[in-house]
Formats: C-alpha cells, structure tokens, sequence
C-alpha cells in the first residue's frame, strides 16, 4: 500500500535543480552571478576563448592541447566534487542512493545550464566496456585553432576525470569526432586505460567515430 | 508570468497601452482570484486527493510494484506542483521549461509509462469531482500540457539511460 503522506516527508519532491531560470541568478550592478545556492559563476566572453587558444598556443605551442586536457582534468574533479556536494544538499541523501538514471540527467541539465552545451550518454557499447558521451554546441570547438584532429581537449579531460569519479575507476577519455570537423556532433569515448590506447592512434591516422568503434566492437 | 503579459512592459518609452492591451492586463487580473482560490484548493487537498488517486491506483494494477507506483504518484505531485503554478502565472510554457527534456528520460528509464497513463486518468477524475468546470479551465491547459510531456515518453527500448540503470 502506498502511502503518499511519507512519500512527502520534509514536504519536498525532488525537481530539476539545474533548471537555468532557477539555476543562474545574478546582480548587475555588482557584476555578480550566482547560482541558487549563492556561488559564483564566471560568464566567459568568446574573445577570451580565442584569447586563451591563441595566448596557449604561442607559450606553448603543440603542448597547448596537453595543458588544455590537464585543465579539464583539474576542472572536471572540482566539477565533479561541487556537482555531487549540491545534489547531495538538494535531494537531502547521499549520492550513493540517487538512481543512476536521476544522476545522468542532473548532470546532463547541470552541464547544459553551465553553458557547456547539450551532452547526451550512448551506453550502447557498455557491455564491450566503452561508453560514448555525444556534445553539441559546445563553446570551445568553433575557436579552437583549425586542425585536422578533434579539437575539444578541455572538454575531453573534464569527462575523463567525471566519470573517473563517479566509477571509481582510472579511464581514459579520447574524442572521436567534432563539429569542428563538421561532424554532427562532439563524440567522447570513455574506457579503461588499455581499452582506450589504440584508439588515439585510430584518431590520429583520420578515422571515423563509426569505423573505430566497429573495430573496437567487431562491428558488434 | 504569461509572455504575452510580460512584453506589455518592456517599452514604456515608446507608448503608452493600447486598450487591448489592457484588457489583456485587466482578463489576468480578473482571473486572479480564482487562480489563487484553485491553488489553495490544491495545496490544502494534495495529500488525500493524491492518496485517493493511489489507493485506485493499486486496485486498478495490483499487479504493479509498490516501488513503480510510487515513483509515478511522486511524479504525479510534482506535475500537478508545476502545473498549479503555471496556471497561477497563467504560463503555459512554464511546464515545459521546467520539466522538458528532465522528466522524459527518467520516465522511459524506468518504463512507468503503462502505470502514469492509468494514474492521470484516475487523477484527472479525482480533480474533475474536486474543481467546478470553470476551475478545471484554468488548471486544465498547463496540466494537459505536463501529462502531454509525460505520456508522449517513448519508452524507446534503445534509451541510453535505460541500459545505465543499475550501473552503480
């Protein structure tokens, strides 16, 4: 028998917590934005983007795109850390007991409303041990200096060290396609270390995100 | 608040209202009592309404686990939650802006789809014996809309998070 009264207990039912005209409030006048539980949020202009790519790029030139990753993966821990902190404040539980399918889509809103883009997860692959994360829009692609590669390597350490968190396991993350590109959308694929490896040469050598993972998978 | 409403007062300097502008103003406001009195009916009767709702609910599908039925009536609340608020706004696109693309996914992860579509019949029923006509016009736009979303969640057997469930 269900009992709606305890299903309301502290009267609260959980909603979307990452909902942008909720989520990001602001004082002009102070040049402040803040999210609904008072911290700062930083809007970032896209000729800082283009500064960034072309300041990197003339300190450091090719390693620009390993200090770029290793920002992601420095941002994506204290991501991951505030993300699991307002949730857990927000649901009034710890993470361990948030289902799986809440989890993904906090996160999917969370990123969506911290202006990183639209992000989907295709588990299709899971049982061969890979699980590709889909980005559309994302603020980094259109600036980054052309290349003939997958330009997102902020965004590529970012979602290894996430997941990292949320599994507990060490993976690795490598961008298989890019709307830099002109492809349809940012494609990230997430695996242990040694499954990941022959990937980026794959990458390198200019194939397709369908052509890599019909070799990964045997065409599965 | 209603978009329609809201863009009466972005332009001051330019003009002053026109009159149907300000019937507009006048209709909204004109109804504003009753939405208030309709959100105050549905804040005071949510527990034994819903509790009505989920009692028909478990005759109506014995077969339906208890965990099901009360995800559903937990997303039954805060659809009818959402829906009071944007009739008191008198926002059709509040529902969605808040709840779109968040509830769907969830929804077809854990395949409720067969148990919401008989919980709205029955919920709707309950609030057609609590609202008069008039009332349930004001409500009935927002919450259609929000039970439109819901039931229109394919369970599409090739949903992402449906295979990511129980991951952890």
């Amino acid at each position: 028998m269900v009992s709606v009264a305890d299903l309301l207990i502290d009267n609260r039912l959980p909603g979307n917590y990452f909902a942008s005209d909720v989520y990001v409030r602001g004082t002009l006048e102070l040049g402040l934005l803040e999210n609904r539980r008072g911290d700062r949020l930083l809007a970032i202009p896209e000729p800082l983007i283009k500064g960034i790519y072309a300041g990197l790029d003339q300190e450091t030139g090719q390693a620009a795109q390993l200090v770029l990753f290793n920002c992601g993966l420095w941002w994506g821990k204290n991501f991951y850390a505030r993300f699991c902190e307002e949730l857990t404040d927000y649901y009034h539980q710890p993470m361990a007991e948030l289902s799986m399918a809440e989890f993904i889509q906090a996160f999917q809103q969370c990123w969506q409303t911290h202006g990183w883009g639209r992000i989907n997860l295709d588990a299709h692959h899971r049982p061969q041990g890979f699980l590709v994360v889909e980005g559309k829009n994302s603020a980094f692609a259109p600036h980054a200096p052309k290349m003939d590669q997958p330009v997102c390597y902020l965004e590529t350490g970012i979602l290894q060290m996430f997941f990292s968190q949320l599994t507990g396991r060490d993976l690795s993350c490598v961008q298989t396609s890019c709307e830099s590109l002109g492809h349809d959308c940012n494609r990230y694929l997430l695996g242990l270390e040694k499954r990941i490896k022959p990937v980026k040469a794959m990458v390198e050598a200019g194939q397709s995100h369908e052509a890599i993972m019909a070799s990964l998978t045997g065409g599965a | 608040m209603n978009p329609k409403l809201q863009t009466l007062f972005d332009e001051p300097e330019k003009r002053y209202l026109g009159t149907e502008e300000l019937n507009l103003l006048s209709q909204y406001v004109g109804s504003l009592p009753e939405r208030i009195k309709v959100y105050r009916q549905l804040r005071d009767q949510e527990l034994s309404l819903m509790q009505q709702v989920a009692d028909q609910l478990q005759q109506a599908m014995p077969e339906a686990t208890v965990d099901l039925q009360e995800r559903a009536i937990k997303t039954a609340l805060l659809v009818l939650r959402y829906s009071a608020m944007a009739m008191l706004l008198d926002d059709p696109a509040f529902v969605e802006q808040r709840l779109e693309g968040w509830l769907q996914p969830i929804l077809a992860a854990y395949e409720t789809q067969a148990i919401d579509t008989t919980l709205h019949q029955l919920l709707n029923q309950q609030l057609t014996q609590l609202l008069t006509t008039q009332q349930m016009g004001l409500l009935a736009p927002s919450l259609k809309q929000a039970q439109d979303m819901l039931l229109r969640s394919d369970t599409d057997s090739n949903d992402p998070l449906k295979s990511l469930v129980g991951v952890r």
